[in-house]
């Protein structure tokens, strides 16, 4: 075993790459693009943190549990130090002091009695636990380390699904049990709602976990700086939340920590944490005072990153004769799998759970688990596509029960367009919204009546293929509610020769920033967009952020931006005052000030005065609640089980879309990741919590061939809490798809599958699942 | 496994002389040894097709290749498309299409695209045949609709590709 060696001076002069934005390869200037991105990105000229050089770099590797329960016995690192090329192992009794713990989200929440160390203490919890770190001189080098390291695990007892583990003797913490936190939503229904109703149904689904899978895994690059600073580049959703975090776990001022975030091979969700094998590399690079990287690859992040989703849910709705909903009551296990460190995403699918109706009660139940997986955090959609999913096939279930049309049943139970605001039981408060409207549009889109006749037509013929169609109304949050996230930083500055540069709190990971916002402040200056720049993604360059995520960029971010541009102009106007002209003539208009004869463009008045043209603010920006209709008709074989999609309709409203085609381009995205929820994607584990798949032969993402014939529309309900009236989008496609084509599936399976959905089909609708359930034969049982 | 082995590899028409392990991949040796990080690694099994290249002119999987089996042979990456300031068709397509989004994925079917359509352009007038070849690689941003665009932009009837070169001017 390697002790810690003492504190050094970095011994190398850093290098430190040159910043993203300004990479652009030669003869850029004159293309015409579809993105400011793409000039890098098509050419291979992007800068993704693999992609980073710097002199005297070391490579990091982790050596991961095997075993998903156990006592932790010994980690021999003996032979793996010996290597030619390791430069250190470590465990976390080599760490001793120094092994830094993940701080909490949640300060003061029930994780902080769970407790997740960077390296596994005495206990390892899933497979995929970092257990040893080696640093080498290369990647090979410290792989090669890896599998040199011997580790001891004597087994215990494993538990891999969240109700069982709740009521399990084996705890995964000791002296705590498994329930890490419990939450409730409205008040509970009282039994005499659900003996009067007309009519109550009752549904269970699981949640399949699910690997967020962008394509560039988690990377991360720590660089000492000869000032004492560190930089650390990095792929990830929230630079300032990282920074915060990485000084708390390793006792360093603030100021010391850089974080900077190159181009990001993709997130949806999943680089937005404080992972422990972070914590191990900066830490590492500031005691050797060399600059370490760490470049996960895929075997490793499918168990040893988080996943999403993971649920059990169980939802009762009682309805009056006329199908108007009486009652809803969602119960949730959330397995929130080895350390409870996002249980934020299980309470939103509690706060969430009246979805687009105007069900009078409504009540959520939602306990977080602790089981012996990898744990789960967010992923695209983080909650709401649970909420929307239990929801949504239990509405549907309702119509079958009732014998009604569900697109008939899902109009008489809307919330109305003049009830908002509105607040649902659960204490949710909605902007606005007019959801018949959207299923109208969808319906009218998809000929909703052809269908119908389509399918009655098949039903009578016996050679013929089932055919279904499914519907999916949804409202969701995007933004959040709570304070101190509510808001988003901006600043504008304006250069001597009429520039602008715009500084945001958002990190965009693919989603077109360096695009939309710098036309968002040109369009509102009136100037040319090629005038202004953005930078983003860098905490000295950045005082403040709150990040990307839960679709807020455009909703937060673009608001902030837009509501700085309107600030710039009153500041203009105010110095021009202060520069000889009466206030009541001076006006604005593309760029320029001006009062009777006289004018000055932003650089006149940037040059006019020693003091910085600029502006800079926190900018509010409530949680909105977009919302859509999305219909599938599928067709499914019944001798092979394979479903079909031979339509899917998704009507969408984020409000005003300030870019309709990147809001499209996100919404395609996230529809073929829906697809993929639906039908294809899952992460099992055996009952030893072994994860069944270790590669992307195991885990299938869909590919071009499984994309069905797509139509897009949308309806308009401005944000009414923004002069922007952008709400979020960028969620929507996989929080709408998924119920829409299980839906139809069952729909096309017909009666004999509907029963009351108690061990019916389940996630994700494999060629397996649907003949079972065509055979008539027990499904949903693995 | 541990000897280093000097190696000649061609790419992109320039001669670099590396010295590695015979166990070094491709993908590694292009983007560590030769500083062209333009090829990603996605998922180091040879399933994404993030790392595509040319090799011989064929679309291969850099991670599933040693940089010792290439010497001598012509490769080719995306660094090598664009030239004397202009885009290739397809480079210019994907852009104007919206087919990359975080743009991991881009090289690799960018190469992919142009390996496989430089030999038969026919593949952009037949879906099935289209389709049989984008979906050996993977995106995870983009839904592929902008992909699939940008191939029939480039190559279709038409295709901006007949006209040698990009659209910028």
């Amino acid at each position: 075993m390697s002790d810690l060696p003492p504190t050094r001076a970095p011994v190398q002069p850093p290098v430190s790459p040159p910043p993203t934005f300004t990479h652009v390869p030669q003869g850029a200037q004159s293309w015409l693009l579809g993105r400011r991105e793409d000039a890098r990105l098509v050419t291979g000229a992007g800068r993704y943190v693999g992609d980073l050089k710097v002199a005297g770099c070391l490579d990091a590797a982790f050596v991961r549990s095997r075993v998903a329960h156990g006592r932790l016995l010994a980690v021999d690192t003996g032979a793996a130090a010996e290597i030619d090329g390791v430069v250190g192992v470590w465990s976390a009794a080599d760490m001793g002091d120094e092994l830094p713990v993940v701080p909490s989200f949640t300060p003061g929440s029930a994780d902080e009695e769970r407790q997740r160390p960077a390296l596994a203490v005495d206990r390892v919890r899933y497979v995929g636990e970092p257990v040893a770190v080696i640093v080498g001189t290369d990647r090979y080098v410290a792989e090669d380390g890896a599998d040199a390291v011997r580790v001891d695990i004597d087994p215990l007892p494993v538990l891999v699904d969240p109700g069982q583990a709740a009521a399990s003797s084996t705890w995964l913490f000791d002296g705590v049990d498994n329930v890490a936190d419990e939450m409730e939503f409205g008040e509970p229904v009282d039994d005499e709602v659900w003996q009067r109703a007309a009519v109550v149904v009752e549904g269970a689904y699981r949640q399949p976990r699910l690997a967020p899978t962008p394509m560039e895994p988690r990377a991360i690059l720590a660089v000492p700086e000869l000032d004492g600073r560190v930089t650390i580049w990095v792929s990830h959703q929230a630079p300032h939340r990282l920074q915060k975090d990485l000084a708390t776990a390793l006792q360093l001022d603030v100021e010391r920590i850089r974080v900077r975030v190159p181009d990001s091979g993709g997130a949806f969700g999943s680089k937005s944490g404080t992972f422990p094998e972070y914590l191990s590399v900066v830490r590492l690079a500031l005691r050797l005072g060399r600059p370490v990287r760490w470049i996960e690859d895929r075997a490793e992040t499918l168990s040893g990153a988080t996943h999403g989703r993971g649920q059990n849910q169980r939802v009762r709705i009682a309805a009056d004769e006329d199908g108007r909903m009486l009652a809803l009551a969602l119960e949730v296990d959330a397995d929130v799998g080895g350390y409870p460190i996002a249980g934020f995403v299980a309470a939103e699918t509690g706060l969430a759970a009246a979805g687009p109706y105007l069900t009078p009660k409504v009540h959520a139940r939602v306990r977080t688990v602790v089981t012996n997986t990898t744990p789960t955090a967010p992923y695209r959609g983080a909650g709401r596509p649970e909420q929307v999913y239990a929801v949504e096939r239990t509405v549907d279930l309702l119509a079958r029960r009732l014998g009604m049309d569900p697109a008939e049943l899902r109009r008489r139970n809307f919330i109305p367009p003049e009830a908002f605001p509105y607040e649902a039981p659960t204490g949710r408060r909605y902007d606005s919204g007019q959801y018949a409207l959207a299923l109208d549009k969808a319906l009218e889109l998809v000929d909703y009546g052809y269908w119908r006749e389509e399918q009655r037509r098949r039903r009578r013929s016996d050679t013929e293929r089932a055919l279904g169609i499914g519907l999916c109304s949804f409202a969701e949050r995007s933004g959040l509610e709570q304070a101190p996230m509510a808001h988003e930083w901006a600043s504008l500055d304006v250069t001597p020769d009429g520039r602008v540069v715009a500084r945001i709190g958002t990190c965009s990971t693919g989603q077109s920033h360096e695009t939309v916002f710098p036309e968002l402040v040109a369009h509102t200056l009136g100037i040319p967009a090629q005038c202004v720049s953005l930078i983003e993604g860098d905490t000295d360059e950045v005082v403040q952020g709150i990040g990307t995520f839960g679709s807020r960029s455009m909703q937060a971010g673009g608001s902030a931006l837009h509501q700085a541009a309107l600030e710039l102009i009153e500041e203009a106007k105010r110095r021009a005052v202060r520069m000889g002209c009466a206030e009541p003539d001076v006006g604005y208009a593309d760029g320029t000030v001006s009062a009777g004869e006289r004018s000055w463009t932003l650089g006149d008045l940037a040059t006019a005065s020693p003091e910085p043209l600029r502006v800079e603010g926190v900018y509010d920006n409530a949680a909105a609640f977009p919302f859509g209709t999305y219909v599938a008709v599928v067709e499914v074989d019944p001798e092979l089980g394979n479903v079909r999609v031979l339509r899917l309709v998704a009507i969408d409203d984020c409000g005003v879309a300030v870019d309709p085609e990147i809001v499209e381009d996100q919404t395609i995205g996230a529809i073929v990741q829906g697809i993929g929820q639906a039908l294809y994607e899952e992460m099992p584990y055996d009952n030893q919590g072994t994860p069944q798949a270790d590669g992307l032969l195991g885990y299938l993402l869909p590919t071009i061939g499984e994309l069905p014939p797509l139509t897009l529309d949308t309806t308009v309900t401005p944000n009414p809490n923004t002069a922007l009236g952008a709400k979020g989008a960028g969620e929507a496609g996989c929080i709408g798809t998924p119920p829409a084509i299980v839906n139809a599936v069952i729909d096309a399976l017909g009666q004999s599958v509907a029963g009351t959905d108690i061990g019916g089909v389940q996630l994700p609708l494999t060629p397996e699942t649907c003949w079972r359930a065509a055979a008539g034969q027990e499904v949903g049982a693995r | 496994m541990t000897g280093r082995t000097p190696v000649r590899l061609t790419v992109n028409e320039t001669d670099y002389d590396v010295t590695v392990e015979p166990r070094r991949l491709l993908a590694d040796v292009l983007r560590e040894d030769c500083n062209l990080t333009g090829t990603k690694l996605g998922c180091e099994h040879g399933v994404c097709g993030s790392c595509t290249v040319l090799v011989d002119g064929e679309g291969v999987r850099s991670c599933l290749m040693f940089a010792v089996q290439c010497a001598g042979r012509d490769i080719r990456t995306v660094e090598g498309l664009a030239a004397h300031g202009r885009l290739h068709a397809f480079q210019q397509a994907i852009s104007t299409e919206h087919g990359l989004q975080c743009g991991f994925c881009t090289a690799g079917f960018v190469m992919l695209v142009v390996g496989a359509l430089e030999d038969d352009p026919s593949i952009a007038e037949d879906p099935e045949r289209l389709d049989g070849l984008l979906s050996s690689n993977l995106c995870r941003c983009t839904g592929y609709e902008g992909i699939r665009r940008a191939v029939l932009r480039a190559y279709g009837r038409n295709g901006t590709h007949e006209k040698d070169g990009a659209e910028g001017h």
